[in-house]
């Protein structure tokens, strides 16, 4: 072979010299740095307080994060798939009410709660609506819909917290098996699940496809509007599914639950864990990772006696930081390889 | 003139026709009355200055534009595709000049978008995807490190090269490519034109829009030249000159109107 077959041309390498169809690793440094960030951090805050790493504080710590993860997994497809939901915080709300609303009127909950999940469908499905065929860009459309479902949580409820649910129903949200809250259970299931769509399946492709090069999607017949459709459907969906579990361990539905707040948390897990604003790259795995890390911060800065108040300002300089030296890592990567 | 033998004494059906293409876009008219015959197992080139309307051309014919008058005729029926995926379930493939494929996506994926191999219904079979990569690249003599390597780290040659094998790969009749050795080098212009070759002698209609005569008067086996819209002649490559197709284009020198060659 030639010495200098590495150019993509030559017709004497025949293929044979390279021909190590190698996972390409690259793409998992970020996790990977996310990782140890987490570890490291960790044993800091154990040093400072043994009690971090006792098994009470870690689950508290996972529960904190489920939530937020449970969320982050919908919304990590949709920015993959090169959309954004901002509507997440006041459908997780929204979702809440109603189930709670319907129980609290004598609906079995398991009806309710797929009651609460249809209306968030329908507002991950009003957001496709929107963006497919009004062609307002998903941040509007979402914003939009937030406050649409935020408000109709509000109305319906006249502001006022929904409570008197059966043990039954509350139990889904604050049970637990040999010690492991339910909520965890739920939350590793789901990410599994996510994971698994985004990775292994034709739809997890297409989403790919789609996020990357929406044009070049559509021109190889990926229907790209479908794709767009099932991303917002889910995303409202389990959006509220988190909202009616969130209410089902507090025993009360807030229709201020969540809010704004919620929303950027959990796209911001997902950001740092490696998910592009710009489509085509992120993981659950990556959103799982930054849901913990900010657990953990959350937790840590509790257990070693920080005014947990500093914690927004550690999350924001996190953030810039994590997506700049993304930045930087796949401008290094995209020049090495043209 | 314009006798579409091939050398070898078949007269091919025609495969692909279109009769009287306008297209308008606002006072524009970019096409305005085009003909155009394209036959399995050759090349036709389409050349022209710029605005002359290839570029519309193309895209009527791969399902991006929809003609305002004339018709498009596949094998002798009549076609009016939908949008290029309508197209491509026809068998015709277009590697665009920006080449449609997903940078942040890998190679062997790039080749399979829109039809990855499944198993168990709904799950892609990532093996047999890369090994069918692998193996059609390797049959074309494409050395790509890894098909597992992401579009956006390979060079323009071989991004070239990768949405040429793709429409080969996707089992396209008929092949339009624009501009396929813009921006290439001299190995990667080589190879790319291996691949037209390759897809030539294959039995495939290939229709190749180029600025270099060099290019197409090495690859193409007829040559239609386009100038304001219309069609301003058609000759067979190995009896003209680079000087009569360059007249054509700038109009220096013309056929007659209606003496256009068809292949009636």
């Amino acid at each position: 072979m030639t010495v200098h077959s590495h150019t993509s041309v030559d017709p004497v390498a025949a293929g044979s010299l390279q021909r190590t169809d190698r996972r390409d690793w690259g793409k998992y440094t970020q996790q990977a740095g996310l990782a140890s960030c987490i570890v490291a951090l960790g044993v800091y805050f154990t040093v400072k307080n043994s009690n971090f790493a006792s098994q009470d504080n870690l689950i508290e710590l996972l529960r904190a994060a489920t939530l937020y993860f449970i969320v982050a997994c919908p919304v990590t497809l949709v920015l993959v798939g090169g959309g954004l939901d901002f509507s997440v915080g006041a459908v997780y709300a929204l979702g809440a009410v109603c189930s709670g609303l319907m129980i609290t009127h004598g609906i079995p909950w398991p009806v309710a709660l797929c009651g609460g999940v249809g209306v968030g469908v329908t507002v991950g499905l009003a957001n496709a609506a929107a963006t497919i065929y009004l062609s307002v860009p998903p941040l509007i459309a979402t914003i939009g819909s937030f406050f649409v479902a935020g408000g109709i949580a509000v109305v319906i409820t006249d502001g006022i917290d929904v409570y008197g649910f059966p043990d039954s129903f509350t139990h889904i949200g604050s049970g637990d098996i040999a010690g492991i809250p339910y909520l965890i259970v739920y939350a590793a299931a789901i990410g599994v699940i996510f994971h698994i769509v985004l990775e292994k399946t034709v739809f997890g492709y297409n989403i790919r496809a789609v996020g990357g090069n929406r044009d070049a999607a559509a021109a190889n017949a990926i229907r790209v509007a479908r794709v767009d459709i099932a991303l917002y459907a889910l995303s409202g969906g389990i959006a509220a599914l988190a909202g009616i579990l969130g209410s089902a361990r507090l025993s009360s539905a807030s229709p201020n639950a969540a809010g704004a707040g919620f929303t950027f948390q959990v796209i911001t897990a997902v950001i740092v864990g490696g998910t592009s604003l710009f489509g085509g790259v992120g993981t659950v795995a990556g959103s799982a990772l930054g849901a913990i890390l900010f657990a953990e911060i959350n937790n840590g800065l509790q257990v070693i006696n920080v005014n947990p108040l500093y914690q927004s300002i550690f999350i924001g300089i996190i953030l810039v930081a994590a997506v700049a030296v993304d930045q930087f890592r796949r401008k290094r990567r995209f020049r090495a390889g043209r | 003139m314009a006798d579409p033998t091939d050398g070898r004494g078949a007269r091919p059906v025609a495969d692909l026709e279109l009769q009287g293409i306008t297209k308008r876009f606002g006072h524009l008219t970019a096409l305005d009355g085009v003909d155009l015959s394209a036959y399995p197992g050759q090349v036709l080139a389409v050349v022209g200055d710029n605005g002359a309307g290839k570029s519309t051309l193309i895209k009527i014919i791969g399902g991006v534009y929809r003609p305002d008058a004339g018709e498009v005729a596949l094998s002798g029926e009549r076609v009016a595709f939908s949008d290029p995926a309508d197209a491509r379930r026809a068998g015709v493939a277009t590697v665009f000049q920006d080449l449609a494929l997903v940078e942040v996506l890998d190679v062997s994926t790039n080749m399979f978008l829109g039809q990855f191999p499944r198993r168990a219904g709904w799950l892609v079979s990532r093996k047999a995807m890369d090994a069918q990569s692998r193996a059609f690249l390797d049959d074309l003599k494409v050395t790509i490190p890894s098909v597992k390597t992401q579009i956006g780290m390979l060079s323009g040659g071989q991004r070239q090269i990768i949405a040429i094998a793709r429409a080969m790969r996707t089992g396209a009749h008929t092949v339009l490519l624009d501009e396929p050795t813009a921006a290439l080098g001299v190995r990667e212009t080589a190879h790319a034109k291996d691949l037209i070759r390759e897809l030539r002698d294959r039995g495939n209609t290939v229709i190749c829009i180029s600025h270099d005569m060099h290019l197409v008067f090495d690859l193409a086996d007829r040559i239609q030249v386009l100038r304001h819209g219309r069609v301003a002649g058609v000759r067979e490559t190995a009896a003209t000159t680079s000087d009569e197709i360059i007249g054509l284009i700038t109009g220096s020198s013309s056929d007659e109107p209606h003496a256009i060659a068809r292949s009636e």
